[in-house]
């Protein structure tokens, strides 16, 4: 069943009035449960591509379906639903909210989808658990290393069971044995839980662990 | 959660909320206290008009406020005095015997108003008696008059000294009576003390020759609020041969002037609100752009809109309540001692006086402004935070998120 379609995807951007071709006619199709890396060098259009693909970003040209809706057109406050419901992200800087504790950023997307205080707590603890990051939950960011860090923000993108995960470059900040931790993590979850997971990333060690590899460069995909 | 996530951001640069709660803090212990001096200074000038001889209602005879001459005395003075004797909510009058005149000692002489009065009535209604600084206030004796400091200086007298006191008398021919001063009072406007002085009503309605007549009958309330009702009351019980006014009516620039005064006091309280919403809108901005990034995070992973602005607002709305509280108790720890021992503007005092005002100023808070204040400040902060708010979910979230 296919989770997620780009048709004809061009991006565009203004550098200063030069236009920036960042992604020339993407076609992509990606099914639920699938595990793919997106590689490529430097400036090959990574995360245009997957900020597209998680509609935080819209593009030129072109459409993506999610789920089979377009969602290039929609709204912002419907997009943020879609991002809330059915999506998770992850970031290379990890980005989780300074001032909460790692259950309380845990936490915090469930609390937006209105679970009550003590189921929240119960699940995000099960989580933490089942991730092996239990001792973590009282700790704020800056009390944790980057590998800690980078855990929590995997267990803040599931924990509202999100159909597609979007990750861009997950484990640039991390050395490779947490690196690789992290990615044991990543697919337990996509093999336990079918969350589809896209990636992407530089690192050898994430490129070769990759069930789908796509490969960009110059803004256009290069196999297939 | 949002509260908790509210709350934690702003400890989190502690400076900065420091800044925008002591600007609340001083902003509200500012009005707190301005208003507590500006009404303090007005319900002063007030009463002290009160006090002096205006006192809370005037009875004449119709027409004698605009022509005050002596035979315009009060024709039924007894049934005026039964009249306020039924009146549950009168406090006390006094009956006077007004009349416009020339006080001559050996050295010069001066234009006064010269008050016939019953000493004990008197007492009851006005400062006099408590004004005298040297000998003593008006006893049954004939002949004795008290004069203000101030006239005493110009007429070169001390207590004991005799004076002589002419007027028009109801025939129309010219009265004199020499008085001995027994005594000299200072109120704390100069004007009503170089102007006015008393004597025994008796003796002043021998020189005038109206028999046991009056012309004033100054009344003091129970509750000086509701004298509206004691001037409807003695209005239709007297009829039309009787004029009968408030203070409001006897003090109308007074009144008009504490009215322009209340409302530069809000023009003021408004400047320093608006001061306030520019400083909080400034360290609202400072703390939204520094966490754009974090915003952008939000968005991502799913947070409305409307959910992002009303953290912003929480924060601002906290810090408003916060520092409402703060400043309150700031404002109440400044204003409570001062209404006990007053502010004293002795260097201002001279000006102060000729409006009637004493040197020492009572703050006098009113609770109506003081809920004002604490229900308008933190208001006032959350309109600081609407723009801040409203530029952070403008954003767009991907621009946020590399937002550096
Ligand atoms: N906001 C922007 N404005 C202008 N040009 C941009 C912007 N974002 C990206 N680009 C350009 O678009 C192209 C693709 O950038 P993108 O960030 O997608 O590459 P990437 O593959 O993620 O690179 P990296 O591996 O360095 O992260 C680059 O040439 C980049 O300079
Ligand atoms: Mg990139």
């Amino acid at each position: 069943m296919e989770i997620l379609k780009a048709e004809n995807l061009v991006k565009i951007y203004q550098d200063n009035g030069v236009p920036v071709n960042a992604l020339m006619d993407i076609n992509l199709t990606i099914s639920k449960g699938e595990y793919v890396v997106i590689a490529g060098p430097s400036g090959s259009g990574k995360t245009t591509l997957l900020n597209l693909l998680g509609a935080l970003d819209k593009p030129t040209k072109g459409k993506v379906y999610f789920e089979t809706e377009n969602i290039t057109l929609k709204e912002k406050k419907e997009l943020s639903k879609i991002r809330l419901h059915k999506l998770g992200f992850i970031f290379q800087a990890y980005n989780l909210i300074p001032v909460l504790t790692a259950i309380e950023n845990i936490e915090f997307s469930m609390m937006l989808l209105g679970i009550p205080d003590k189921v929240r707590k119960e699940k995000a603890l099960e989580l933490m658990d089942e991730l092996g990051i239990k001792e973590l939950a009282n700790k704020r960011p800056n009390e944790m290393s980057g590998g800690q860090q980078q855990r929590v923000a995997v267990a803040r993108a599931i924990v509202n069971n999100p159909s597609l995960v979007l990750a861009d470059e997950p484990t640039a900040n991390l050395d490779s044995v947490t690196a690789g931790h992290l990615l044991d993590l990543m697919e337990q979850m996509n093999s336990e839980k079918n969350i589809t997971f896209i990636f992407s990333s530089h690192d050898k060690q994430v490129i070769d662990r990759a069930k789908r590899l796509i490969i960009l460069k110059d803004g256009r995909i290069e196999n297939q | 959660m949002l509260l908790k996530l509210a709350w934690r951001n702003i400890w989190r640069n502690k400076r900065r909320s420091f800044i925008v709660l002591i600007s609340v803090v001083v902003g509200l212990a500012a009005i707190v206290l301005t208003d507590g001096l500006s009404n303090g200074m007005m319900s002063q000038m007030l009463f002290n008009q009160i006090n002096l001889d205006v006192s809370h209602l005037q009875i004449h005879k119709n027409g004698f406020d605009r022509n005050k001459i002596v035979k315009n005395f009060i024709p039924d003075y007894k049934h005026v005095e039964s009249t306020l004797q039924t009146n549950p909510e009168v406090e006390a009058y006094s009956k006077r015997v007004f009349a416009t005149g020339i006080l001559s000692s050996a050295s010069n002489s001066s234009g006064v108003i010269i008050y016939g009065i019953n000493p004990d009535e008197e007492s009851k209604v006005s400062i006099v008696k408590s004004s005298i600084i040297n000998g003593k206030y008006l006893g049954s004796g004939k002949r004795e008059i008290i004069i203000g400091k101030k006239l005493a200086e110009k007429l070169g007298v001390e207590v004991g000294d005799k004076i002589v006191a002419m007027s028009n008398t109801l025939k129309g021919d010219i009265g004199s009576d020499a008085f001995r001063i027994i005594g000299i009072f200072q109120t704390s406007s100069s004007g009503f003390d170089k102007m006015t002085v008393y004597v025994q009503a008796l003796t002043e309605q021998e020189m005038l020759g109206i028999g046991d007549n009056y012309h004033e009958f100054a009344v003091i309330a129970k509750d000086y609020t509701k004298i509206n009702l004691v001037k409807n009351n003695v209005e239709t019980k007297l009829g039309s041969d009787y004029e009968v006014f408030t203070y409001r009516d006897l003090l109308p620039m007074l009144i008009y002037q504490m009215e322009l005064y209340k409302e530069s006091m809000m023009i003021l309280n408004v400047i320093i609100g608006l001061a306030l919403i520019f400083g909080i809108i400034n360290t609202m901005l400072m703390s939204v752009f520094e966490r754009i990034r974090e915003f952008g995070v939000l968005m991502a992973i799913g947070m409305k809109n409307s959910r992002l602005y009303l953290m912003i607002i929480f924060e601002a709305f906290i810090l408003g309540i916060f520092g409402t509280f703060v400043g309150l108790i700031c404002g109440l720890l400044l204003d409570i001692p001062l209404a006990h021992s007053g502010i004293n503007l002795s260097i201002f005092a001279t000006g102060l006086e000729s409006f009637g005002v004493g040197a020492v100023i009572y703050p006098v808070l009113s609770i109506g402004n003081l809920i004002n204040a604490v229900l308008f400040m933190p208001f006032v902060a959350v309109i600081g935070a609407l723009y801040p708010a409203y530029k952070a979910i403008k954003l767009e979230p991907i621009y946020a998120i590399n937002y550096v």
